[in-house]
Formats: structure tokens, C-alpha cells, sequence
């Protein structure tokens, strides 16, 4: 058996000559005689110690209890068989003790269906979370070039209305000056006043201006909505 | 091995030696070595080789690790969670094909029977330690290319390249789960025999481990038969060798030979009870043990 495993080998190394599995020794036998011994390995014999069983005395009240107890007495039968005086039947549990294990065995080891069904249902939650992330993602990424521009715009217009700011303040200023005669500062009671003055200026203004306006759209849109409405 | 040839001018010298006794014997060299003898002589004695003076020479040095008072290496460097959990990770012990080629040339494992993790602790060819959270054999790849026997063997996880290598020479390949319990029944039985408790159901794996033994690609033993065929093919186009038909074979009885998924020892079922004294079998025949046992 082994030897034909060895011919193989050395055909093996006929073949490729870069492997130096097989020793020259191999190769001379193979050459002259088939004369190959089989090795094994020897393993120490096992000393089971089987021959004056010593078994205890059960009624005695000497014995210690831990070889009165069911375990004791299955090794007993283990190693000396019938002749420990051992009821076989016992080696096995009884009926309530089955019935305990079984339970025990429903709870901690389902059968196999049971775990395939976990873990579809997992493999199936997963799946559902990442495409729920996904598709959050890509909506989220669809809206972004508009928010984008609407923020651009935002930051424009703050900007524009800074650089306003700041040149009415310094018209105004500049105005205070001319006169007044002297520079004020812009929290100086008298500025203040004179820049309420104006405020108060332009808003009517703007009132009249718009209310112009609206009379000049009540007559534009008078005329065309029914020339509109007709066809 | 022994080459008899004619015997030659060697043996006439041997016969014409003298006999052996004490006198004629000495050790290898170099497999003796003298004692350490402190105290005495000009070599050995005066300080005894514990250097002058201080904690070197009255033994009071500190402990391993120490480095005179600022913080050591080993508490400087901080903590992360490489070994966090270890105790609960599965280890596989690793078996070259090497290893395996070596064990069948010698004679140590038998190729004609399937080959199982009992057989290989059997020829000390591996150790297992259940304890140790060992839970079976792995097969590596190294000495894929020298491998050459035609074997039926069960191990718990293989690489791809040594599932190739042995479908290669013709040979079946299967991983199977067994549970600690089981584990270390299967690697030292005459001890379990003699406990006199009956062979218990093998477990089914955990969650965890499921997906990996129903995987064709790993020869799982709870996987598809078909699938596993398909398997064997795409692997061997893949390592681009001619998958031999198996059901041709002689020993194609041997390489068929597969465990049911809750057995433990070929030939034994689980809830009959081994006696080694009187090299007996005993079976149950209550109808709840047997369903249990059965189930």
C-alpha cells in the first residue's frame, strides 16, 4: 500500500526532475529488487489495568459518596463491563432526564432550517438597510447642484448688501459733514436724527412711487384680460 | 528499508572485532554536555560567575521589564483590542500536504481508509487540544506540488489550493463541524469508551459557522451534492488539471464513504455504548431514546 504510493512517487520524480522528494535510495530499489518494507508506527501498547476490578460496596457507610454516585458507576461499567454488576439500562437517561436534554437541545441548538431562516431574514435586513442608505444618499446627492447655487447666491447677495451698507453709510456721513461742518460720529445723537430725517423721506417716496405703479398695472390690465378671455 | 547485496570485506572486519563492553563504547560527540559546577576551582569558584558586587552578585535585580523607574516599553505602548475575544475565536491546527505525504509514506496513515481527524492523532502525525479552543484540522496548501495519493480525508477547513491538489490525484475532500464534546471524543475514543457513557448526537454549527459548511466551495458536509460536483469542476479548470472520474475507481466504495451530519465514528451510531473489557456494543431500544438519538 505504501509501497505502491513510492512508485508513484518515483515515477513522479522521472518526470520532474526538480523535486528531490524521493531519495536515491528509492531510486536503487526501484532499479533492482521491489524488496520495500513497509514502517509504521509503533504506538505504546495501552495498559488498561482491566484485571482485579476493585468494585465498591454500596451498602457500606465507609465508601466515600462520590462512588455511590450514577457517574462512578458508568465508569465502572466502562471499564470492567458486566462484571462491575452494573445495569446497563441505567447507563442512559431516563425518561425525564430525556425530556430535559430535549429541551435544552431546542433551546440552544435549533435545527438547521431554523438557522438558514435566520439568517436569510438578517442577510435580508441588510440588504434593505444599505439600499434605504443608498437611496437617501443619491436623493440627497440629486439635490445638492441646487443647494449648492442657492448658497452661492445667498453669499452674493449678503455681500452685495454689505458693500450697500457700507457706501450709504459713508454718503450719509459724508453728507453729515457738508452739513454740519465737522465730522460726526455715526452714533452721535445728531446723526442719528438727521439719518431718521432721511429714512423718513425716502419711505414716502417709495409710497408714492408705489402706488403710482399700481395704478399704471390696474390700466395696463384692464384692457388686455378681456381681449385675452373672448377666444 | 534493507538492499541485501553479497556480503562484502565489511562484515569479515566486524567479525574479527572485539567484543563490546564498556571499555570499547563512548557517547556521540557533542550529546553530553558537562554540568555547571559553581564553587570550585579556579574557574568555577571565587565570585561563581555572578559578576562584582551589587544586585548582579546578590541576586537582588528587579523584576522583567523594569527599566529604573520611567515608564517600560510594555506600559508606554498603549492598549488596542488585537487579542480582545481571543478565548472565543475557533482555531484550526494546520496540516501541510507535506506533512500528510510524509505521514502515508511512512506507513503512519492508511490511505486505503478514509482518512479522519482520529486517524491522524492516532499516528501522532497532529496534536489537537480541545481545551485550547481548538476546534479540528486545517488543510494548507504547502507541498501541493509533491502531493501524490489518492485519499478519501475529513478535516474542519482547507484551502483552495489543497482541496486542488488532492481532487487532483484523484482523491475526496470533505470539511465537517464538530462541537468541542465531540472533538474530544473523536480525538481520544478509547478513553471515552471507558467512561461508559453512551456517543452523543453530533451539533450542528452556529450561526456563524453555517454559511461556510453549506458553501459547495469549501466541500461543506451539509452542502449540495450537485453543487459540490459543479465546484469540482470549475476548480479544476481553474488550476487547469483533468478532474479524474472517481466513480471508475476500484477503491470508489472507500472514496464514497461520507459521516451523516450527526455522526461521530464511522460504523457507530450515536446513543450505543462501546465496552472495551468485553469488546461489546450495547444498543438502546426505548422508542424516546432511539427518536432522540435518530433525530
Amino acid at each position: 500500500m505504501a509501497a505502491s504510493i513510492v512508485c508513484g512517487r518515483t515515477s513522479m520524480f522521472f518526470r520532474s526532475l526538480n523535486e528531490i522528494s524521493c531519495s536515491k535510495t528509492l531510486l536503487s530499489a526501484n532499479a533492482q529488487t521491489l524488496l520495500l518494507q513497509t514502517a509504521s508506527y509503533n504506538p505504546k501498547p495501552l495498559r488498561l489495568k482491566l484485571r482485579e476490578p476493585y468494585i465498591p460496596d454500596r451498602s457500606s457507610e465507609k465508601t466515600p459518596d462520590w462512588q455511590k454516585t450514577p457517574r462512578y458507576d458508568r465508569k465502572l461499567f466502562g471499564r470492567y463491563g458486566s462484571a462491575s454488576g452494573i445495569e446497563p439500562a441505567s447507563l442512559w437517561p431516563n425518561h425525564e432526564q430525556l425530556e430535559r436534554i430535549i429541551e435544552d437541545e431546542n433551546q440552544w441548538h435549533p435545527p438547521l432550517e431554523v438557522t438558514l431562516k435566520n439568517l436569510q431574514e438578517k442577510e435580508r435586513q441588510d440588504t434593505e438597510k444599505r439600499l434605504a442608505k443608498e437611496k437617501l444618499i443619491a436623493a440627497n446627492m440629486a439635490k445638492m447642484p441646487k443647494m449648492i447655487a442657492d448658497w452661492r447666491k445667498e453669499k452674493r447677495q449678503t455681500k452685495t448688501k454689505m458693500n450697500e451698507e457700507k457706501s450709504r453709510r459713508s454718503k450719509l456721513l459724508a453728507e453729515a459733514r457738508e452739513s454740519l461742518g465737522q465730522t460726526l460720529d455715526p452714533r452721535n445723537h445728531k446723526f442719528l436724527e438727521m439719518v431718521a430725517e432721511l429714512e423718513k423721506e425716502e419711505k414716502t417716496k417709495q409710497k408714492l412711487m408705489k402706488k403710482k405703479q399700481k395704478h399704471e398695472q390696474q390700466a395696463a390690465a384692464a384692457p388686455p384680460p378681456p381681449p385675452a378671455a373672448a377666444p | 528499508m534493507s538492499f541485501p547485496k553479497k556480503p562484502g570485506k565489511a562484515l569479515d572486519i566486524l567479525k574479527n572485532l572485539p567484543r563490546i563492553t564498556l571499555a570499547n563504547l563512548r557517547p556521540e560527540p557533542g550529546s553530553i554536555k558537562a554540568d555547571k559546577r559553581l564553587g570550585r576551582g579556579q574557574h568555577g569558584g571565587n565570585r561563581s560567575g555572578r559578576g562584582h558586587k551589587g544586585q548582579r552578585q546578590r541576586g537582588n535585580r528587579p523584576r522583567l521589564g523594569f527599566e529604573g523607574g520611567h515608564t517600560p516599553f510594555y506600559l508606554s505602548i498603549p492598549k488596542y483590542g488585537y487579542n480582545e475575544g481571543h478565548s472565543l475565536r475557533p482555531q484550526y491546527q494546520p496540516l501541510s500536504l507535506k506533512r500528510l505525504q510524509y505521514l502515508i509514506d511512512l506507513g503512519r496513515v492508511d490511505p486505503s481508509q478514509p482518512i479522519d481527524l482520529t486517524q491522524l492523532v492516532n499516528s501522532r502525525g497532529i496534536t489537537i487540544q480541545p481545551l485550547k479552543r481548538d476546534y479540528g484540522v486545517q488543510l494548507v496548501d504547502e507541498g501541493a506540488d509533491i502531493f501524490a495519493a489518492k485519499i478519501n480525508i475529513e478535516v474542519q477547513r482547507a484551502s483552495e489550493g489543497a482541496i486542488a491538489a488532492i481532487e487532483r490525484n484523484g482523491g475526496v475532500i470533505t470539511t465537517g463541524f464538530y462541537d468541542p464534546i465531540s472533538l474530544g471524543i473523536l480525538i481520544k475514543p478509547v478513553p471515552f469508551f471507558l467512561r461508559g457513557q453512551p456517543i452523543p448526537k453530533r451539533m450542528l454549527p452556529g450561526q456563524d459557522m453555517v454559511p461556510f459548511y453549506t458553501d459547495a466551495e469549501n466541500r461543506g458536509y451539509l452542502a449540495d451534492p450537485e453543487k459540490i460536483q459543479q465546484a469540482r469542476l470549475a476548480l479544476a479548470q481553474k488550476y487547469g488539471y483533468i478532474l479524474p472520474d472517481i466513480s471508475k475507481d476500484e477503491l470508489y466504495h472507500m472514496l464514497a464513504m461520507r459521516k451523516d451530519v450527526r455522526q461521530i465514528f464511522f460504523g457507530l451510531a450515536p446513543g450505543w455504548v462501546v465496552n472495551m473489557s468485553e469488546k461489546k456494543i450495547l444498543k438502546p431500544t426505548d422508542e424516546k431514546l432511539l427518536k432522540y438519538y435518530r433525530s
